[in-house]
Order: structure tokens, then C-alpha cells, then sequence
């Protein structure tokens, strides 16, 4: 779902900067209770020296450090109070595989990326579904368009066509994203089925997500989609590009 | 049986109500002498999911200065249709309308799990919201650029029939045109000349000529038409508006070397409201200020131009010695009372390293409901989120976002309300009302035995319906000579102290910072005198009942928190932080005042712990939620495990995901609370441990902790007077004759 991620804060410009969550994480909120319990409350009224807090451990004195290295946290095996042997001394435990990015042990799925100068995108994995084609997007967008221009006004029209052309110049001088594509290819489907709403959503997402890639193009399909869902059916007839796309259903 | 802890948290649930005491005392005398007054927190537009707003309009009692709305409270005669008003006693009949009700068909109005209800006013022309960006051009350029970005996202979030405007400001003012045309148009201002509403209105051509002859007749305002070119339809504008954001430009004046650059906020925020006073008053209207420095010239100005020249310091302000703040805390006061005169309000985000000029502003949103956000600079996670949050949506996929409140509290038998203005809403904001009891010493209970006060809150919803939420409570009287334990057990200790710091930052931003913390101590052992337990002159025989027990420690760590001491930070800081406490539900102004703490081990689940050094283990993980700031603290053994690697092998994956579990934790926080907190990860000996460091109880400091005990935890190196301490001088002072 590349459409839910998070990425890290920029520590360059803002102290303690907090991670960034996706649209579609904001959007799907909270779902847990929130932790609102406060810790035992000293003992009513007498408020004497604090009561123990957690459970005093009875072989705390294991987790000082050893003299010669550390004590490794406890084997997931054995129980928690149970300590393994820690190593030799003078032969440091074998660290892993590389240690993750700056943010990786910070924050949930940490995305390998670059710094976030540059949006990033979600962990740059191989890639298992094909880039969308530019001429199914493109293609959709222009018959909207089309059927538009009898009721919107030329200067509207124009605006948008601008828009699509700056779309499609991004698209194929290598400036966009895959994930801004695919989104892209996303939006059209929807569209092509009449779900405005859900191509709308989209359309939001990847401003808020993706606002240095599409901030100059993507208010051209903000007012597509608007001008287009008020369109009479009869006058939106997309032209299936695939026979298994199902058939445009009247808004 | 409830127990009052169950009623509390019900009647909260339902009405968004919290009292400071849930039993009233009948006298006037025997309310003061309670030392903590009657009062509760209200949030008007709690959220409430099970709860849809009924399609028609609330009835009202016909008494002309009483209009109470009907409520469970009230006595119905089915067969008569006449209702009698529970506020005035007035009887009044029902409405055509209601012709069909009876004993087993209420309306839901007189039903009891109705206290909380909420109407939809169908009359009336609908009025746009509308949003007024006013914008700092005096910005770097990578800054400068985040912000032209979010604000060309915001376009995409806000409502759909929203009119938008843009003013952009450095050393002039622009008012943009936002016409359909090819080229672009602004009027401009010159920043340091202060304008009265009037000629702001002339020069914008936004009044139509005075016919002649008709001396002393003011010239008409609202030429709609003309209004048209500054606040556009954003379905209609938001193309040109992108094109127009994306080309701003920084401010072209240069600034010279040792100078600051000048910035005539004082204007361009007169001109806002001005526009807007002149063009829709009295609708829902958001002037959004963006700004990355303090006002500079002008009226409303912070500090001069010469860098080396500070701005002013809390020590400054102290020793008298800011210039400049008298005058434009006053000038800014003058602007955030017109408008919320005109129910409009004013947010705004300063991002900046250095300080801005909110103890001067804070007014412009502290008078109106509008938003503070602080952040170090408009291309940061904290800005962008956090200014995408102002659009968020609830539950049902409307705004939360509310504007052009009104809010009314009837109170029984004295005939009269009070009436606020509060022109910005969400779901959160909380409001202090305080009240009075008026009855005589000794005069009798009233009849019923009851009390009951209603709120009615009217306000603008974002789908710009009008919308009436009305809620009813009641409390009993108790005579407090003969049921002062029941009072006392009807105590809600987590409210009072919300309630009693909400009083002392009151008092602090006109008072001394000492002479606040004097007042708060002197109530506290007064509270102690009248409801402890004790024999006189023995601290050991102390002890307060459960309904009290935790109001000391409220009050502990109430004494340290920033919205009292200002130590340590800048007049700007303590104007954010204080402007957050006032307006937030209960749950979150305890967490700002008695921060929450989670500890994450290998002994057993997460689990709350107190807040207090104590707790502060090699072998845990700490997650402090301060309100503001969200703090991972990782223990001296479990970060030298970190170092080390440990949570990379895959015998260790127990390790990893106790690393893990905090970080879940707080990002359940961190994706919905309003402004979004700082994100601090540290360890045992890391610079930023103090910040947790400075929030516990210094139960262990280096003055007391023994190096051959076995206690706990890692001493504090501070003065600080600890929880045990403060305790024992409190009990000292409650139980001596001589206080």
C-alpha cells in the first residue's frame, strides 16, 4: 500500500521535527485507545516516600554492565529472568547486518531513502507491478476534457489542457515518481467508472503526499474532476482502452 | 450503586461536562469557604457519533428575557400540551408541530440521555466560509518555498464552496485581485502607516459612493460585486490562485547587512481585518497569518530593525525595559476585539528560530478561537501536519472546523444569561465557566432541590448550516453545615485542578510570577485545612480522603510547569504553551500539567508508571507524553544493547520488538493530536534526557541520595523541591493553629 507510509522528520531545518505520516494514514486516524492512565498514585493522603514503581527485578544487578562488554538482553527462549552467558570477554558480541538509516531505529518502517529534502517514497522495493503507461492516463484526462468544453469556458478549458501538458511533460522527462504515476493511473480508473469522490481523494492524497511532484499540474484535475462530475452521463463516454475495464456507470 | 467516579465520567461522556464539585453548597458563604469555586469545564462541540443533529429548531419558553429551550428537566402535560419551563417556571404551550406527542411518543428533546442535543436551523441564507491568507514574504527561500507548497496543497483541503483571498506583506502590503483575467492585480499599502477600517474599505473600492445630500448617513459597504475581486469561490480560483502562490517572491527590498528585515504585520493584519469587516461580518471567516519574523515597523512593530538589538526577554520585560510592548499588545488587543465583534478569527503559525512577537499577538487568537502553531521553520514535518489538521475531518467525513459561535448559560432562578462570543470551534475546545452561588446563609434549600444550567451554543457548521447545540444539567443542592462529607465526596479533583490552573495563568499573565505561585499555595493549604483529616499540630496524623488525594500532586507538578514558571523560556514559548492549556479539553490539560509516563521492559507489559525519577531504570524504555513534546527515553542497558546491535540478530527479536513497542505508541499520538508534539528519542546520558529529567518528581537528588541504598532510580541533579517534601511542608501548614 504505498499510499501509507511515513517518513522522517527534517531534522535539518526543525529541532526534534516529528515524522511525517501519509495522507492516507492521517485520514485513517487513531484506532487504538489512547494512553491516558497514569501510574499508581502514592499512597492516599500520607504520601510518603513514592511506592516501588514496576517490579524491582530481584537480579537487577545483572543489567550493570559487565566489566569486559555488556550483558546481551535476555534469549527470547528462555524466560525473562533468565540470563544467558555473556560472551567472552575481549570479543565484542557480532554486530549484524548494517545498521539501519539514521531513522530506521526511530520510527515504524522506516523508508531507505534519501534525505527528506526530496519527498521519498515508501522502501524502495523491486517493483512487481509494471509502470503505468502515460497513454491510458493521458488519454482519459483528454476526453474528460472534451466533453467538458461544452459547458465550462474556454479560458477554464485551456487552463486545464495547460495543466495536462505540464502533466504530461513531468511524465515523460522522468520527473515523476513512480508512485506519483501509478496514483495517477489510479485517479483515471476511477474516474473512467464515474467514482468521483474516490478520484477526488486521490487527487488530495497526492497533493498532500507528493506537493513538490504535482503542485504545478494537479489543481488542472481538481477542477477536471469537479467540472466533469457535474457532466450529464450521456455527455461522458470514455473509450474502454481495455475491454476488461468495466463499462462508464452513469454518476 | 455509582460510585461518583462513574457519574463524572458519564455525565462527561454525554454532555461534555465536568464540575468542579457535583454536589453545590445552597449559600454563597459556604461556596467561598470551599476554596476551590463552583465551576466545570464545557466543550461545547464535543464529539458525539451517536449523536445526529435533529432536523428541526429547538422550542423555547415564551418569557421574553428567558427563552430557555425545552429539556428533560422540564414538567410536561401530555394532554394539555403545555410544558413548564424548569428555568423561569413559565408555562408554555407546544407548538402545532407537536400535536401528535404524548407519554410514549417524547420528542427526543424531553428524553434524559438527550441532556446533549443538537438542532439544524433551516432558515436563512447561507453565508460561504471563508478563508484569508495573509502571507509573509520575508522568508529564506527554501522556507519560502515549503510554504507557496502547503499552501497550494491547502487549496485541495479546504471546504468546497469556500471563498479564499491572499494578502502578502514584507515591507508593503499587497491585496491581491483573484479575477479570472490573464493578469494579475494588487492594491498596495505602504507598511507603516496605521489605517482605520474605513479608509481600508475606500481604498479597495469595496464602498459604494455616498449619494449626495444624505449628510451623516454612513456610505454603504458590501458592494458584493466588488468584494468579488479579493475573496473568490476556490472551485473558481483555485487554478489562478496555484499560479499566483507558486510565483511569489521574496520580499524584494534588500535587507542590509546587521538589520532585520521590515515586516508591517501591525498593517497587513489591519487590512485583513478590515476587508473583511467591511465585506462579511457576522459570517465564519478565518484570517490565517504566516509569518517568519517578528513585526519590524510599522504599527503592531516588536522590535527594531538592528539586529543587535533583542528582542525582548522575559528578564527585559521584568526589568521594564521592552519599548515596544505596551503599545502593540494594545494595538493588537484593539484589532482581536473588532474582530470577534465581527465573528471572525484569526490563526496564526510563526515559524521562526528565533521569537516572532506571539506574546504581543496572541490576543488576535486568544480573543477570537483562532489557532497558534509554533514551529522553527515552514519547511518542517511539525508546520505542514499540523496546518493539515486544520482541515481535518471527523467521523462522519464533515470538518471539524466550526466558526461564528455563540454561547449562552442560563442558570435557574436568576432570570438572566451570559452570552460569549466564541468565533472559532472544534471538538475540542473547552471552556472554564465559573459560577456564583447567590442564596443567603442559612436560607433553605431551594425547591426540587435541584440546580440546573443550560448552554446553548449556536455556531456555524462547515457545511455552513446553522446549528444549535443545547445542553442541560443539573446538580443537587446540599446544605453544607450539616453534608459537607457528600459535598466532599462529590469532588472532581482531575477537573478542579484544571480549573484552579486555568485561574493562575489567568492571574499570571497580570501578576508576578511569584505572588501566582503564593495564590496557589495559599488555596491548596486552605483546601487541606477545611477537608483534611488531621489532629492539630501533628503533620503525621494527616491524610485526605480519595475524592482529594491526588489534588496535592496536581498542584506539585502545576508549580513547575511552564504555564507558571517562565524560567527557561522565551515570552513567545510560555504565550504557546499557555494558549494551548486554556482551550483544551480536560484529558490533554492534565497530561500538559502531570505529564503521562509508559514504561516498556522485559518484566511484564506496558504499563503507566509515576512520574518521578524512581522510575528511571537501566533495563526500560520510557515514553513521556508531555502534550507538546513526545519523549522515548531508553535506559543506560537497553541503549548500550541498541548500540551493540542486538536488535538485528534473529535470536534478539524480542529485543527488537520491545524497541519497537514505544514507537507504536506514540505514533498513535503523534497522527491525530492538534498541533502535532516534538519527537524526542534519547537515552540514558543524552543531552535530551532532560527533558524528561526536568518533568519527573526528583524524588533522588544529589543532595539526598544515599551511595549505599539500593533505591531505584537516577538521581536528579537539581535543587528542586521534591513531592515528598513539598508534601511534608504541606502538612506541616495544614495542621499548625498558627496558618
Amino acid at each position: 500500500m504505498d499510499d501509507l507510509f511515513v517518513k522522517p522528520g527534517n531534522q535539518e531545518r526543525g529541532w526534534n521535527d516529528p515524522p511525517q505520516f501519509s495522507y492516507g494514514l492521517q485520514v485513517a486516524g487513531s484506532t487504538r485507545s489512547p494512553l491516558t492512565k497514569r501510574g499508581p498514585p502514592p499512597p492516599a493522603a500520607g504520601l510518603q516516600a513514592p511506592p516501588p514503581c514496576g517490579d524491582p527485578s530481584p537480579d537487577q544487578q545483572a543489567t550493570s554492565p559487565h566489566l569486559h562488554g555488556i550483558t546481551p538482553p535476555p534469549h527470547k527462549m528462555t524466560t525473562p529472568t533468565h540470563r544467558i552467558t555473556p560472551p567472552p570477554s575481549g570479543v565484542t558480541p557480532p554486530l549484524s547486518q548494517a545498521t539501519s538509516s539514521p531513522c530506521g531505529s526511530r520510527l515504524p518502517p522506516p523508508p531507505k531513502g534519501p534525505d527528506s529534502k526530496a519527498p521519498c517514497g515508501p522502501r524502495a522495493e523491486p517493483d512487481p507491478q509494471p509502470e503505468p503507461d502515460l497513454q491510458a492516463v493521458s488519454s482519459v484526462l483528454a476526453e474528460a476534457l472534451e466533453a467538458c468544453r461544452q459547458n465550462v469556458s474556454r479560458q477554464v478549458c485551456e487552463d486545464i489542457a495547460k495543466r495536462l501538458r505540464l502533466l504530461e511533460d513531468s511524465w515523460t522527462s522522468g520527473r515523476l515518481s513512480s508512485t506519483v504515476k501509478r496514483r495517477m493511473n489510479a485517479l483515471t480508473l476511477e474516474m473512467k467508472s464515474s467514482h468521483w469522490s474516490a478520484a477526488d481523494d486521490i487527487h488530495r492524497s497526492l497533493m498532500v503526499d507528493h506537493v513538490t511532484e504535482v503542485s504545478q499540474w494537479m489543481v488542472g484535475i481538481k477542477r477536471l474532476i469537479a467540472e466533469t462530475r457535474n457532466l450529464s452521463p450521456e455527455l461522458l463516454a470514455f473509450s474502454p482502452a481495455d475491454p476488461v475495464q468495466p463499462e462508464p456507470v452513469g454518476n | 450503586m455509582t460510585t461518583y467516579q462513574e457519574f463524572i465520567q458519564q455525565n462527561e461522556d454525554r454532555d461534555g461536562v465536568r464540575f468542579s464539585w457535583n454536589l453545590w453548597p445552597s449559600s454563597r458563604l459556604e461556596a467561598t469557604r470551599l476554596v476551590v469555586p463552583v465551576s466545570c469545564l464545557f466543550t461545547p462541540l464535543k464529539e458525539r457519533p451517536d449523536l445526529p443533529p435533529v432536523q428541526y429548531e429547538p422550542v423555547m419558553c415564551g418569557r421574553a428575557n428567558c427563552k430557555a429551550v425545552l429539556n428533560p428537566l422540564c414538567q410536561v402535560d401530555f394532554r394539555a400540551k403545555i410544558w413548564a419551563c424548569n428555568f423561569c417556571f413559565q408555562r408554555n404551550p407546544f407548538p402545532p408541530s407537536y400535536a401528535g406527542i404524548s407519554d410514549v411518543n417524547q420528542p427526543a428533546e424531553l428524553m434524559p440521555q438527550f441532556s446533549t442535543i443538537e438542532y439544524v436551523v433551516q432558515r436563512g441564507p447561507v453565508a460561504p466560509l471563508i478563508f484569508l491568507y495573509v502571507v509573509d514574504t520575508c522568508l529564506e527561500e527554501e522556507d519560502l518555498q515549503a510554504l507557496r507548497e502547503s499552501l497550494q496543497m491547502s487549496l485541495s483541503l479546504l471546504p468546497p464552496n469556500a471563498l479564499v483571498g491572499l494578502i502578502t506583506f514584507g515591507r508593503m502590503v499587497q491585496v491581491h485581485e483573484l479575477s479570472c483575467e490573464g493578469i494579475a492585480k494588487s492594491y498596495v499599502f505602504r507598511g507603516t502607516k496605521e489605517l482605520s477600517s474605513k479608509q481600508i474599505q475606500e481604498m479597495l473600492g469595496l464602498m459604494k459612493p455616498a449619494v449626495s445630500g444624505q449628510q451623516g448617513r454612513p456610505a454603504a459597504p458590501q458592494d458584493p460585486s466588488a468584494t468579488c475581486r479579493f475573496l473568490q469561490p476556490v472551485h473558481r480560483v483555485d487554478m489562478n490562485l496555484t499560479d499566483l502562490l507558486g510565483e511569489l517572491q521574496r520580499d524584494p527590498w534588500p535587507v542590509p547587512q546587521g538589520k532585520r528585515p521590515l515586516r508591517s504585520t501591525g498593517v497587513a493584519l489591519s487590512v485583513a481585518v478590515g476587508l473583511l469587516e467591511g465585506a462579511f461580518p457576522n459570517t465564519g471567516a478565518r484570517v490565517m497569518l504566516f509569518t517568519g519574523g517578528p513585526p519590524t515597523q510599522g504599527p503592531g512593530m516588536v522590535v527594531g530593525d538592528e539586529l543587535k538589538t533583542p528582542i525582548r526577554s522575559w528578564h527585559d520585560i521584568q526589568k521594564d525595559n521592552a519599548r515596544h510592548l505596551k503599545k502593540s499588545s494594545k494595538y493588537y488587543d484593539t484589532l482581536a476585539n473588532r474582530t470577534a465583534v465581527n465573528g471572525h478569527s484569526i490563526d496564526i503559525y510563526a515559524c521562526a528560530l528565533d521569537q516572532t512577537g506571539l506574546l504581543e499577538m496572541k490576543c488576535l487568537s486568544n480573543l477570537t478561537g483562532g489557532h497558534i502553531v509554533m514551529g522553527d521553520s515552514f519547511n518542517t514535518s511539525l508546520f505542514k501536519q499540523t496546518f493539515q489538521r486544520v482541515f481535518s475531518k471527523d467521523y462522519s467525513g464533515e470538518f471539524r472546523m466550526a466558526f461564528g459561535g455563540t454561547m449562552e448559560v442560563k442558570e435557574m432562578g436568576v432570570g438572566g444569561t451570559s452570552q460569549w462570543k466564541v468565533c472559532s470551534l472544534n471538538p475540542s475546545t473547552t471552556l472554564a465557566m465559573f459560577f456564583e452561588v447567590v442564596s443567603q446563609h442559612n436560607a433553605p434549600v431551594p425547591q426540587g432541590g435541584r440546580g440546573a444550567i443550560q448552554f446553548v451554543t449556536q455556531y456555524q457548521h462547515s457545511s455552513t448550516q446553522r446549528r444549535i447545540r443545547v445542553t442541560t444539567v443539573a446538580r443537587n443542592w446540599a446544605d453544607a453545615q450539616s453534608q459537607i462529607q457528600h459535598i466532599e465526596s462529590s469532588f472532581d479533583q482531575e477537573a478542579s485542578a484544571v480549573i484552579m490552573a486555568r485561574l493562575g495563568v489567568f492571574r499570571a499573565e497580570s501578576e508576578e510570577g511569584p505572588d501566582v505561585l503564593r495564590w496557589l499555595d495559599r488555596q491548596l493549604i486552605r483546601l487541606c485545612q477545611k477537608f483534611g483529616q488531621f489532629n492539630k499540630d501533628d503533620p503525621t496524623s494527616f491524610k485526605l480522603s480519595e475524592s482529594l488525594s491526588l489534588y496535592p500532586q496536581f498542584m506539585f507538578h502545576l508549580r513547575r510547569s511552564p504555564f507558571l514558571q517562565v524560567f527557561n523560556n522565551s515570552p513567545d514559548e510560555s504565550s504557546y504553551y499557555r494558549h494551548h492549556f486554556v482551550r483544551q479539553d480536560l484529558t490533554q490539560s492534565l497530561i500538559m500539567v502531570q505529564p503521562m509516563l509508559y514504561s516498556y521492559s522485559f518484566h511484564g507489559p506496558p504499563e503507566p508508571v509515576l512520574l518521578d525519577s524512581s522510575s528511571i531504570l537501566p533495563d526500560r524504555i520510557l515514553l513521556m507524553d508531555t502534550f507538546f513534546q513526545l519523549v522515548i527515553y531508553h535506559g543506560e542497558t537497553i541503549a548500550q544493547w541498541r548500540k551493540a546491535g542486538y536488535q538485528e540478530m534473529a535470536e534478539y527479536e524480542n529485543f527488537k520488538q520491545l524497541l519497537q513497542a514505544p514507537l507504536d505508541d506514540a505514533q498513535e499520538i503523534l497522527q491525530t493530536r492538534f498541533p502535532m508534539p516534538r519527537y524526542v528519542d534519547t537515552e540514558h546520558g543524552g543531552s535530551q534526557a532532560r527533558f524528561l529529567l526536568s518533568k519527573v518528581n526528583p524524588s533522588q537528588t544529589h543532595n539526598n541520595s544515599n551511595g549505599w541504598t539500593q533505591e531505584p532510580g537516577a538521581p536528579i541533579l537539581t535543587d528542586d523541591v521534591s513531592l515528598q517534601v513539598f508534601m511534608d511542608h504541606l502538612k506541616k501548614l495544614a495542621v499548625s493553629s498558627s496558618t
